[in-house]
């Protein structure tokens, strides 16, 4: 009975053995890309979404590893430098990509470039040619509040330059808090609220001058930006000290504070993004506005199917299903209004009525001017008096045209 | 036969060495030469390095507050950091003793080492916050508020000091367990021949315990200058060298150099400075070890 029983155990694993072998062997080989890219957590659970319709769409498999780009950055050359890449399709900043586009793919011929927002594409694009495809990208609209916080001490959003300096003397005075929570970490969020002056009171030309290095920041127009209107307010204690930018987050949401510079990221990291009003500086006729930009390595293995992929993520589908998910502005133009989530619609709207829209100063620039100038902002931040310094050290390390 | 077979069982390790260690490092002097076009430059890179107020500002020191040069917050690291972790380690070590349950505060006082690096770099962060710092807590307690209300990372006075005091509490632990076991070592009965002489308990410690704790101090010196020159994680985490560089120290300004200007020779250059500076403490544990 027990041999009956042993011999028929024998020719099932036998059997099964060879039909799981020529189901392997008759499957379509389905490739497995990796994709690299900086979210996390609740970003990352929007993003997959996305990946899982490339999965469906392409006929491949997708790995996501989360790196920061600052790893990458550390990783990266040493890897191509061996004629290997860690990923297939990784998200990386601009200026990165033109640096190191020995490395990478051209993908002038998969970019539909009539389809994106003006000056997208110009941030990875070098003598013609298209480095990296943008992906969905975030805008910096300006000073968020809590409507409820605005209704309860009767504020007003301003509309002039003096309407905003008597706001702030008001929340400080009446309300008795320090009005504005300053974000720290490495240094990027006084970046944003910095270059949300230079555009408000230097105008769209004088900033992109700026990223180029015509315009120095020891010009007197700049000077007069910090001299006139940002040092008066640092030095009058309406700007809080820097702190971590996701602690002072939920103080400030706790009314500890009254306005955040933040950008428009800030709807998935509260608890009620309904209650969340957004203002620019008076006058503001341009904005920052920062897409993903992703790129394809020459040392993937799967290319031709890494093209494939980087073309759906930066095409219409890949991109409307992330902005569906929450927390996205499209950089492309045909992405309906409709689909956004009533939030994101808001700032989108900001940024369709907007004049202009121009790049990230220090994400364009980058290298070591984007450390100094995040550094340099944090001590202007807590001296004040010292503006002039900090500006000529900021103009020591800016690129020159 | 006895060498072949020496060399055959060193051949291993050795090409281990060779690839991992001797080759990247004689690269990184080799690289220091250049410029960034493979044009040789002799010593350019050290002098660009060294005259740079990055590395050495004495614009503003001594007089004026932080930032004064890489090279010089790496000095004052070893100035400030050294002898207090060096006498916190020996009075925590001679103090706990022969006390009962001393083992869970020396276990509490050790969780500093143990504990990854770049978690130590965010609880500095948090332990000199002014609203949940435990320093700032202990500050007020004191009555100098002045001091309290101040996020230490967040001023360019105060951004080394807190690295620094941050390092103490990372690396009193280290200077503790090395003197624990040195003062375990030291033979009873030179503390029995001492009662009977009528020696008082100071007379004691200065002349039979902090004699015979030389050797465990000297280890303690050489492993805490070491760390102190190429203190990195803490710094990276907790300030980012910043606010306006008033707390970087060298190997961060390397790393720097490297991978965010992609300046690899002049990073080099800083590279070999700090192989430079660390090779007499190196050396002195080596020759230590031979004896």
């Amino acid at each position: 009975m027990l041999r009956k029983f042993a011999v028929a155990l024998l020719v099932i694993s036998f059997v099964l053995t060879l039909w799981t072998t020529a189901l392997i062997y008759a499957a379509p080989e389905r490739p497995t890309l990796v994709v690299i890219g900086p979210w996390a957590g609740p970003e990352r659970d929007k993003f997959i979404p996305v990946l899982k319709t490339a999965e469906i769409k392409l006929g491949i498999r997708i790995e996501y590893r989360i790196y920061r780009a600052e790893d990458l950055a550390e990783i990266l050359p040493a890897q191509f430098k061996a004629g290997k890449t860690p990923g297939d399709v990784i998200f990386m900043w601009a200026w990165w990509i033109r640096k190191n586009r020995q490395h990478v793919v051209d993908l002038t011929s998969v970019i539909e470039k009539d389809k994106y927002m003006k000056g997208i594409l110009e941030q990875v694009t070098v003598n013609g040619k298209i480095y990296g495809a943008p992906y969905t990208g975030k805008i910096k609209p300006g000073f968020w509040y809590r409507i409820s916080f605005f209704k309860k001490y009767g504020l007003k959003v301003p509309t002039t330059w003096d309407e905003f300096v008597n706001l702030l003397k008001e929340i400080k005075e009446k309300v008795g808090i320090t009005p504005i929570a300053s974000g720290d970490g490495v240094g990027w969020p006084l970046s944003d609220v910095t270059e949300h002056f230079i555009l408000c009171f230097a105008g769209a030309k004088t900033f992109k001058k700026l990223i180029t290095g015509e315009v120095r920041f020891t010009d007197p127009q700049i000077k007069e930006v910090f001299k006139d209107k940002l040092v008066p307010l640092l030095k009058a204690g309406y700007f809080s000290a820097p702190e971590e930018w996701t602690t002072i987050l939920k103080k400030w949401w706790d009314s500890k504070y009254a306005l955040y510079f933040m950008g428009s990221w800030i709807t998935g990291m509260v608890p009620n993004p309904e209650d969340l009003g957004v203002f620019p500086l008076p006058g503001t006729k341009a904005f920052v506005f920062c897409p993903d930009y992703m790129f394809v390595p020459k040392y993937s293995k799967h290319l031709k199917e890494a093209i494939e992929l980087a073309k759906f993520l930066s095409g219409a589908q890949g991109q409307t299903i992330q902005v569906i998910m929450g927390g996205h502005i499209a950089t492309r133009v045909d992405v309906p209004l409709s689909v956004y989530p009533p939030v994101d619609r808001r700032v989108a709207e900001i940024l369709k009525k907007a004049a202009e829209v121009v790049s990230d100063l220090d994400d364009t620039i980058g290298g070591k001017f984007q450390t100094t100038f995040w550094d340099q902002l944090k001590y202007l931040w807590v001296h004040p008096e010292e503006w002039e310094t900090v500006l000529s050290n900021i103009e020591a390390v800016q690129p020159r045209p | 036969m006895v060498r072949k077979s020496i060399l055959v069982f060193l051949l291993p390790s050795l090409m281990l060495l060779s690839v991992f260690v001797i080759y990247p490092t004689l690269y990184t002097v080799w690289l220091s030469f250049f410029d960034e076009e493979g044009k040789f430059v002799g010593l350019n890179n050290y002098f660009k390095v060294l005259s740079s107020r990055e590395t050495v500002n004495l614009r503003r020191f001594p007089f004026k507050s932080p930032p004064w040069g890489t090279l010089i917050h790496n000095a004052v690291w070893i100035a400030v950091h050294l002898p207090l972790s060096l006498l916190l380690g020996l009075l925590f070590a001679v103090v706990l003793r022969n006390i009962k349950g001393a083992s869970i505060v020396r276990g509490m006082i050790f969780l500093g080492m143990v504990m990854p690096m770049v978690v130590g770099g965010w609880m500095i962060r948090f332990m000199f916050d002014k609203d949940m710092g435990v320093v700032n807590a202990l500050l007020r307690l004191l009555g100098i508020k002045w001091l309290a209300n101040k996020t230490w990372t967040a001023w360019p006075e105060y951004s080394l000091i807190a690295t620094i005091l941050g390092g103490v509490w990372i690396w009193t632990g280290f200077s503790m367990v090395i003197y624990m076991a040195a003062l375990s070592a030291i033979p009873r009965e030179y503390y029995e021949a001492a009662d009977i002489d009528g020696a008082s308990a100071l007379q004691k410690f200065f002349h039979i315990t902090l004699p015979l704790l030389k050797p465990a101090t000297s280890v303690i010196v050489v492993m805490s200058v070491l760390y102190e020159l190429k203190i990195f994680d803490i710094v990276f985490v907790a300030t980012r060298g910043g606010p306006g560089a008033s707390s970087n120290v060298l190997a961060l300004q390397m790393y720097d150099y490297a991978f965010r200007a992609l300046k690899f020779n002049e990073a080099a250059a800083i590279a070999v400075l700090l192989t430079l500076l660390t090779l007499g403490p190196a050396i002195y544990i080596a020759r230590s070890a031979v004896r």
